[in-house]
């Protein structure tokens, strides 16, 4: 989540693509543990992974 | 661990957070507060986890450790101080829908902030484009009423008087919404008093030890409970019948339980992309759904904390119905879709629960709400009001009868006080035959109320559900019964839908329509769906419901085979 400038407004939202959790965008832990892949924003390595699981599962029906 | 100073201070605190409910309930204004108890108060730890919570409202439950991080994540503790109060209902960051106003004020102890009273309450009237926040037909957030990002209401205990002008310039009961807002700060104030006596009593390192032991102890139960599930994948999918806007299209609230050891995780994967209309959930409410249907389905006696959270993990993609994206609108996503989301969840793990889980539910508030001008005080009035349904049937009893949805724990407002209270009359209030579906074990039914308008002039909302699609059975369990909303204008014998009598989209999903003196409306509320065989069930069992009315002698011979004398 992206506030303005004067911190007043927000300027975008982000949320983690698998899980939908906000990312704050200047938070130091959400910075740490977030990862892009295939173009998105997911919160963590475990959000991808879990992506990843998910696509092979429906694959493999 | 000290098992016994543990226990003494967890019923100590959630005593103290019944406490906070009624002072709550007896100094607000609202019907929605003094009567249908639509509140929960609760204690947060300084990282914003839940430490105790009274048993009111289950979706505020829930919602109530995001609601308090998100704020966090703005509000940094080091620019908390002490008599500060901090005032939130951003549905788009942690909040469950615009009226669900969340409060909290930090507790200090020797100058260290120890952690946070909360109360989070639904403000009857919230401004936008309809009386009572429920516009059946809203189409972006800016339509549903004022949004608050994290502000302080009260800075170092005095009120900051900019934000309460703002607040209340933006709604159409100002005197009612003070009064309100009043009690919930009042709630809060009792919070912080106590708990910080309670610290005073024990210690700040006795009760920060105990309070990590008891989230742990929390967390231990439910991981055992849930390591006794049969791991694997249980998946099902419940439809929203329409949003309000586009009255043909239903919408998947697609659900994949996984269980894994003592850790369950739900995704929501596959379910509709977020609607037009107001039937959105926040991710609060997501997650919220999710700790609800575990609760229900594991022991009871967990003390209810952030520590039996843990376990518990959702994957709600954004842009969908349990995930919405700013400014699409969400009032009805926590009373309407988050019952769904625990039906569908409860209905995935049936076949791996079959003693603690149950049919569909009515799975709506009915949410009827309304406004106008009082004809003897020229004064604006708006209500919020809730009904009750029926429940599933289970394994081992029937539903409930006319009880709020799973995600309310609230009360109906009586007759008596509606009456006193708001320009109606209610001429009935009965029991729907029938609206059981047949089983084993019955579903419970809903019911019918109808009301009389007295007032030159009511406008009236709506966002219900269950008008299309009836609560489903489990185990040859048969349906529920449907809900309706009808109208009989004033000088008239036949009764209309709303989308016939005032040309709306939506029969269940409509605002701001003006109901006349002498205009009747009548509220049919959805039944349960029954669980097992109907002809499994006792014969006293259907002679009782015959006799009772439950069950009319015409469906006792079709479903159950059983001649009424």
């Amino acid at each position: 989540m992206k506030f303005s400038q004067t911190g007043l407004y927000i300027e975008s939202y982000s949320k983690c693509a698998n899980c939908g959790v906000l990312i704050y965008e200047g938070d130091a832990e959400d910075a740490r543990r977030m990862k892009r892949d295939d173009g998105k924003l997911y919160c963590s390595q475990e959000c991808v992974d879990w992506k990843n699981d998910r696509e092979k599962r429906k694959a493999a029906k | 661990m000290d098992i016994v100073t543990m226990n003494i201070l967890e019923s100590t605190m959630v005593s103290l957070c019944r406490e906070m409910g009624i002072v709550l309930m007896k100094t607000s204004y609202s019907t929605i507060f003094n009567e249908a108890l639509d509140f929960t108060c609760g204690l947060a730890d300084m990282n914003g986890d839940m430490i105790a919570v009274a048993d009111y409202c289950p979706a505020q439950i829930g919602g109530m450790p995001l609601l308090v991080k998100s704020c966090l994540k703005e509000i940094p503790i080091r620019e908390i101080e002490e008599g500060d109060v901090i005032l939130h209902n951003d549905p788009y960051r942690g909040g469950l829908h615009t009226p669900e106003h969340t409060f909290f004020k930090p507790i200090f102890v020797e100058g260290e902030i120890m952690g946070f009273a909360v109360a989070i309450g639904h403000i009857a009237e919230v401004g936008g484009m309809a009386p009572g926040g429920f516009c059946g037909e809203a189409t972006e957030i800016f339509q549903e009423g004022l949004r608050v990002p994290p502000v302080k209401i009260k800075k170092r205990g005095q009120d900051n008087i900019e934000v309460w002008k703002l607040l209340l310039a933006n709604v159409r009961t100002p005197r009612v919404n003070y009064g309100d807002l009043r009690a919930l700060i009042a709630a809060v104030d009792l919070g912080e008093k106590q708990m910080t006596n309670i610290y005073r009593k024990y210690g700040k390192e006795k009760i920060r030890e105990t309070v990590e032991d008891l989230l742990l102890y929390s967390e231990r139960r439910m991981r055992a409970e849930l390591e006794a599930i049969p791991d694997g994948i249980y998946p099902f999918t419940d439809y929203v019948e329409s949003d309000g806007i586009d009255p043909d299209r239903k919408y998947a609230i697609n659900v994949e339980v996984h269980k894994r050891g003592g850790d369950i995780i739900v995704d929501y994967a596959g379910s509709s992309p977020q609607a037009a209309g107001p039937i959105n959930a926040t991710l609060g409410v997501a997650t919220s759904a999710a700790y609800n249907a575990v609760l229900h389905m594991t022991d009871p006696s967990i003390p209810r904390n952030s520590g039996c959270f843990r376990p518990i993990r959702v994957m709600a993609p954004p842009g969908t119905i349990v995930n919405v994206d700013f400014p699409a609108p969400e009032v009805g996503g926590n009373t309407e879709t988050h019952p769904r989301i625990v039906g569908a969840i409860l209905g995935a793990m049936s076949k791996a629960l079959p003693d603690r889980t149950m049919a569909a539910e009515g799975a709506t508030h009915c949410n009827f709400v309304f406004g106008g001008v009082e004809a003897d005080t020229g004064e604006f009035f708006a209500c919020y009001d809730l009904e009750a349904v029926g429940w599933g049937g289970r394994s081992f009893a029937d539903g409930n009868d006319g009880v709020d949805s799973i995600n309310g724990n609230c009360r109906i407002t009586p007759v008596e006080v509606y009456e006193t209270r708001f320009p109606w009359r209610i001429e009935s209030l009965a029991f729907n035959t029938d609206a059981g579906g047949a089983g084993k074990f019955r579903g419970g039914v809903g019911y019918t109320k109808q009301m009389l308008c007295l007032n030159d002039q009511i406008i009236c909302s709506q966002m219900t559900d269950r008008h299309l699609f009836a609560p489903w059975g489990l185990e040859g369990g048969k349906e529920g019964g449907l809900g309706a909303t009808l109208v009989q204008k004033a000088g008239r014998d036949d009764w209309q839908t709303m989308r016939e009598a005032y040309n709306k989209a939506s029969t269940s999903r409509y605002s701001n329509v003006a109901i006349k003196y002498g205009d009747r409306v009548r509220l049919v509320t959805p039944g349960g769906g029954g669980y097992g065989d109907p002809s499994e069930r006792s014969r006293e069992a259907v002679a009782e419901d015959v006799r009772e009315g439950y069950v009319s002698a015409g469906s006792a011979r079709k479903f159950y085979g059983y001649e009424a004398n």
